[in-house]
């Protein structure tokens, strides 16, 4: 083998800040070859992103490298001049980074943008170079080519966005593509759409990729090799399948362990959540840096030197930071806990019958006379959620799902069809008319952890905030003391009452926001993405605290979420929302086995799953979802669907199907004929060991 | 006696020190660009490039620097010196220096404390870090002071000490029958023989008793009238939008002129709008209480019913002059300048406040207290606006500075304030006919508003790159 297109030796970076260096990297060592791609893993703050800004040499004024070298075609990177480094940006190394219209100038036209980079670097000519990037539109799949050159960022969806940042970055074929979280912005159906086309580009142009993520089912779609760090450091690196089948360090494991695998059960197989938090550079122990969270802890071995890569036996280049992975016994799993039994499913709380959702836009000039238009938010659902039980909602963005939230809560008031909140109409009475046990009772948990606290207030006076409000206490006093009991029911220390938000990390934020909904004893929970926005390791300690709430109060949970993973290790039923409507709703065993609605069994296929023994039917749907002013007639979903050919006289283009009853409780919205859904199979199968 | 010298006898070794360190900035200000530009055309090849400026640059630079603290040691060495030496050897600097020495104790005294609680102090804490929130403070807490202690600095009665003989002197000039008053003008004598120096002095105290109390209520009506139009939207956005775009449209000085008028002010026009711009503290105080502690009905009752009764009585004597009492009053000049200044800020503010509230409505927390039932209210004093603080403490700073200009500006053409304030800008009015030749009288309140300012600016950007690094 040639030498490697690009070799990371012993790199160091050091970001420079009041309280003295901090060490963002430390002895990291990578090579990547021409034409291979190499995934990097880890969650947030361990130094994936800060490598990657590394290799571009694009610190900041605060960043330095402080030891080691990047090595571009045997060239140290470190000495080039900024002439020679601007050459090589763009050129040679490009780069996708994670939010596409951050990347894209909103003031150009897409075509201008993209004709920039062969008129820079190879002087192209104008005809030339937009013959170029007329090519490169096609080649990332965008349809009508033209029509898109001309198009500014703005009148792209976020798919299509990032295509273009990937057309961008490949226009110069570059020897060496960085991707940071390229996908993490999208939804999952267009997500799948963008790994492969960046899988078959890679192959087409021979680029090689460096694809930074924090989801190990994508890398193990993409990649070949695999990285995973933690705490500025490479903790096992090696072939992806050898990797996932024989990790050889604990921190591999308790991250695989930790995120909901198919077969994660919550009752019977729960997460395992890694104990102890992430520690900040500076806090970091004398020799191995899981230590302190590690299970295999031995002390007087661990924590006495530095500890470097050592080989794994049976592959060639798979190694792992642990000197005790020879003594670990790989297959044994912690005892489960014994969790409370899961709660009697109880009565319907939540009646929902026919409920409509219509916002009216206007648009048109000053004097002309408005168009009035609908946005058809909700259609027509029809659903109940029962005591002590877990209802997930899962769609895309644009689905209708957090409209549905809305009107759940009394934030907006239905257009039409009926909300029962036990069995009084609250469809129509907007939350301040509600009163504050029927508002207490029916609570929200947020999405954004950085979001859901007011950051100018102390933790604990937002929560007091919430028992004044839904008066709970007579006396201050008694609130004092309920407030502490609520940090203690999420789990965290009682003196968290006097910090202020910023000095909580994001699954800590989180806690406190369910700890505020629980506020005034909700009966009703709807959780809107409540762990999507954290690291996998946090996900499961948080899901987990809202089950075990939910067992304890008999708590019914309504799970908004697209994490399909997320949603079968949790949720007892499930319904499918696609453009407003619900196409499938049924139990969770229901859902995920056929026949399923076809937008479902789509949504499954394009979920990363990171289990080598999983085959997966590959479904990838063409183009976007569609816009809820303007939805096509007949099934939302015909313009996208793959069975569509299966219902005979183009019936899906004409007339919206009906909600079909396919047996106790399970219903999907669709005109496929028995026969046709009885050929489906299921997506995933797992291979027999 | 003798006319005073500026440096008295510091002045043989100070001055050509001084003037040593202004030779050496202006050469390695000249030769320092010069050297940074050779080193980057000389230098062959990567690694000229990576070893940053070349010797020469790296000489040039460290003489920049030592040029710049050698200044700003000679400088300091007039102040710190003017105040040791002996009274008979002091010149004018040092009898200026001496003569603020109240301010140099509270300076050093504040400065002192806040160092000490550094730690406690959040963003002012940080302030002291960064070098020019550090030096803005200073500039303004020197203002401030002065203003504070203007009775002790000043040596004569900014308005009633005419003293014959003094008319258009220049600066250290002695009194002719100093009878156990101060012996000399420090900054000479104005066009009616008053002591530029001390009218300096008590101008501070007009400046920064109407500037910051204009400035708070300009914000108090924006935020009152901005926080509702953002959060709210619709026809009352649209409505409120369209007066504030009237108002900043309209030429200020035509307004002013207007409010001046004698016929307006005899139709009442001031005190009318005066009546209506005092009340919004007033329902702004009452609403924040309102809202936040409805849970907790007794305490919202002694809230409120203080502010009415406290701010009503204010209101009373400020907008109306019809205190019961006769204590609190505003007199007719100075509230023309304070509506004007209120009228003519609040728009501004207003803009600001509804851009930052229509972002913070968005967030999580907003969407959190509707779910828990708050009020429209609760939620835009009480989730909202407190995480606007950042930028509008930013622009409440910069504000300040503004409205001392535009007092300034008022002075200059004689509105409002009396013709014999010693307000900068009526000064500034009073001495720019004899300018050419008798430039004390105008320069000093010219210099003074602009330390101000720039303070008011320098604390602005501070607290700007403070609060982002939080």
């Amino acid at each position: 083998m040639t030498a490697p297109l690009l070799e990371i030796d012993r790199l160091s970076i050091a970001f420079a800040t009041r309280r003295g260096d901090i060490p963002a990297v430390a002895d990291f060592s990578l090579s990547v070859a021409a034409g291979e791609a190499v995934g990097l893993v880890g969650e947030s703050g361990c130094g994936k992103s800060t490598v990657a800004l590394g290799i571009m040499r694009d610190l900041g004024r605060a960043g330095r490298i402080s030891g080691g070298t990047i090595r571009f075609r045997g060239r140290d990177l470190a000495t080039l001049s900024g002439s020679e480094l601007r050459r090589i940006r763009g050129n040679d190394i490009a780069m996708v980074y994670q939010e596409p219209m951050a990347s894209l100038n909103p003031a150009l036209r897409i075509g201008r943008q993209l004709m920039e980079v062969p008129r820079l670097h190879r002087g192209a000519s104008r005809a030339e170079a937009r013959e170029l990037a007329r090519e490169m539109v096609a080649d990332v799949g965008l349809p009508d080519p033209d029509r898109i050159l001309d198009a500014y960022p703005h009148q792209l969806s976020g798919g299509q966005q990032q295509r273009i940042v990937i057309a961008m970055a490949l226009m110069s074929r570059p020897a060496l593509l960085i991707l940071d979280e390229p996908t993490t912005a999208l939804d999952v159906t267009v997500e799948a759409a963008i790994v492969d086309l960046v899988k078959g580009l890679g192959r087409k142009y021979g680029t090689a990729l460096l694809f930074i993520s924090h989801n190990l089912g994508l890398v193990l779609e993409v990649c070949d090799r695999i990285c995973v760090m933690y705490s500025g450091e490479a903790v096992e690196q090696g072939p992806v399948r050898h990797v996932f089948d024989r990790m050889r360090h604990p921190y591999t494991q308790a991250l695989f362990r930790s995120i909901p695998l198919p077969g994660a059960d919550k009752t019977t197989r729960p997460l395992e959540t890694i104990p102890g938090s992430f520690l900040m550079p500076q806090d970091r122990p004398r020799g191995c840096n899981f230590g302190p969270r590690c299970t295999h802890f031995e002390p007087g071995l661990c924590d006495t030197a530095e500890i470097a890569m050592r080989p794994v036996p049976g592959a060639s280049d798979h190694e792992a930071r642990c000197l005790r992975f020879e003594k670990i016994d790989w297959q044994s799993r912690p005892p489960v806990p014994k969790a409370a039994a899961p709660g009697e499913v109880g009565a319907p709380v939540l009646t929902v019958s026919g409920l409509r959702k219509y916002y009216e836009v206007s648009s048109g000039g000053l004097f002309g006379h408005r168009r009035r238009k609908l946005v058809r938010a909700n259609e027509t659902l029809s659903f109940e959620a029962r005591q002590s039980e877990t209802l997930a909602i899962v769609g895309e963005s644009g689905c209708g799902k957090s409209t549905l939230a809305k009107v759940l809560l009394g934030l907006e008031t239905a257009t039409a069809g009926q909300v029962l909140l036990d069995d009084r109409e609250v469809q129509e009475t907007p939350i301040q008319k509600r009163g504050p046990r029927a508002v207490a009772d029916l609570q929200m948990v947020f999405q954004n952890p950085f979001d859901t606290l007011n950051p100018s207030k102390r933790v604990g006076g937002q929560i007091l905030r919430a028992l004044e409000v839904f008066g709970v206490g007579a006396t201050r006093r008694a609130r004092r003391e309920r407030m502490f009991e609520l940090l203690d029911l999420v789990r965290l220390p009682r003196d968290f009452a006097d910090r202020m938000p910023h000095q909580l990390s994001g699954g800590q934020k989180q806690r406190v926001g369910i700890a505020r909904a629980f506020a005034g004893g909700a009966r009703i929970v709807v959780a809107d993405e409540p762990v999507s926005a954290l690291d996998v390791s946090v996900q499961a300690a948080v899901a987990d605290l809202l089950m075990d709430i939910q067992r304890t109060r008999r708590t019914t949970l309504i799970f908004i979420s697209h994490d399909l993973s997320i949603v079968r290790y949790l949720a007892d039923r499930v319904m499918v929302m696609y453009l407003g409507h619900a196409v499938e709703i049924g139990s969770t065993a229901q859902v995920f086995a056929p026949p399923y609605h076809p937008y479902t069994e789509a949504l499954l296929s394009a979920v990363p799953v990171p289990d080598t023994r999983v085959e997966k039917t590959r479904i990838v749907l063409e183009g976007d979802v569609p816009s809820a002013i303007d939805p096509p007639p007949g099934c939302p979903f015909q313009t996208r669907c793959h069975w569509k050919d299966r219902v005979p006289n183009g019936r899906c283009a004409r007339e919206l199907p009906p909600m079909v009853e396919l047996g106790s409780g399970h219903r999907i919205l669709c005109h496929l004929s028995a026969e046709a859904l009885g050929e489906m199979e299921p997506v995933f199968r797992v291979a027999a060991e | 006696m003798e006319r005073l010298s500026w440096t008295g006898a510091l002045g043989p070794w100070l001055v050509p020190a001084l003037e040593a360190a202004l030779v050496a900035l202006a050469l390695a200000a000249l030769a320092h660009p010069l050297a940074l530009l050779a080193g980057y055309r000389l230098g062959p090849g990567p690694e000229a490039a990576r070893s940053g400026p070349g010797r020469a640059a790296r000489l040039t630079g460290g003489l920049l620097r030592l040029s710049l603290w050698a200044l700003a040691a000679a400088l300091a060495a007039f102040l710190i010196g003017g105040l040791l030496v002996p009274p008979e050897a002091k010149g004018i600097l040092g009898r200026i220096a001496t003569r603020l020495w109240p301010v140099w104790l509270s300076l050093g005294a504040s400065f002192a404390l806040v160092a000490l609680f550094r730690r406690r102090l959040g963003l002012l804490g940080h302030l002291l870090g960064n070098p020019a929130g550090a030096v803005g403070l200073a500039l303004v807490m020197f203002w401030v002071f002065a203003a504070l202690f203007a009775d002790q600095i000043a040596p004569f009665d900014p308005i009633t000490d005419v003293i014959a003989g003094m008319k258009n002197k220049p600066p250290g000039t002695p009194l002719p029958a100093p009878e156990g008053t101060y012996g000399y003008y420090l900054l000479g004598g104005d066009a009616l023989a008053r002591d530029v120096f001390s009218r300096a002095v008590a101008g501070a105290r007009v400046v920064l008793a109407i500037a910051p109390a204009a400035t708070l209520f300009a914000f108090m009506v924006g935020i009152t009238l901005g926080l509702p139009a953002g959060y709210l939207g619709g026809r009352l956005d649209l409505l409120l939008s369209f007066l504030a775009n009237l108002v900043l449209a309209f030429p200020v000085i035509l307004l002013f002129f207007l409010l001046v008028t004698p016929e307006i002010v005899a139709m009442g026009v001031p005190t009318y709008m005066a009546g209506a711009l005092f009340l919004f503290p007033l329902i702004f105080l009452t609403i924040l209480w309102n809202s936040r502690f409805r849970t907790r009905p007794p305490l919202r009752a002694a809230l409120i019913g203080a502010t009415l009764v406290l701010g009503g009585w204010l209101y009373a004597g400020l907008a109306w002059n019809a205190d019961p009492f006769g204590v609190v009053s505003m007199p007719a000049g100075v509230l023309i300048v304070f509506v004007s200044v209120v009228f003519v800020n609040a728009p501004s503010v207003f803009r600001i406040v509804r851009g930052l509230t229509l972002d913070i409505r968005t967030r999580d927390y907003v969407a959190a207290a509707q779910t828990r039932g708050e009020g429209p209210w609760y939620i835009m004093l009480w989730e909202i606006l407190p995480n606007a603080r950042g930028p509008l403490l930013v622009d409440f700073c910069l504000r300040i500075g503004y409205t001392t200009i535009l007092l300034g500006t008022l002075g200059f053409f004689g509105l409002g304030l009396a013709p014999e304030s010693p307000d900068w800008g009526t000064s500034i009015n009073a001495g720019r006919g004899l300018l050419q030749f008798v430039p004390f009288p105008p320069l000093v309140p010219a210099v003074a508003i602009m330390s101000l300012v720039l303070g008011m600016n320098l604390l602005a950007d501070g607290l700007r790159e403070e609060s982002l690094r939080e």
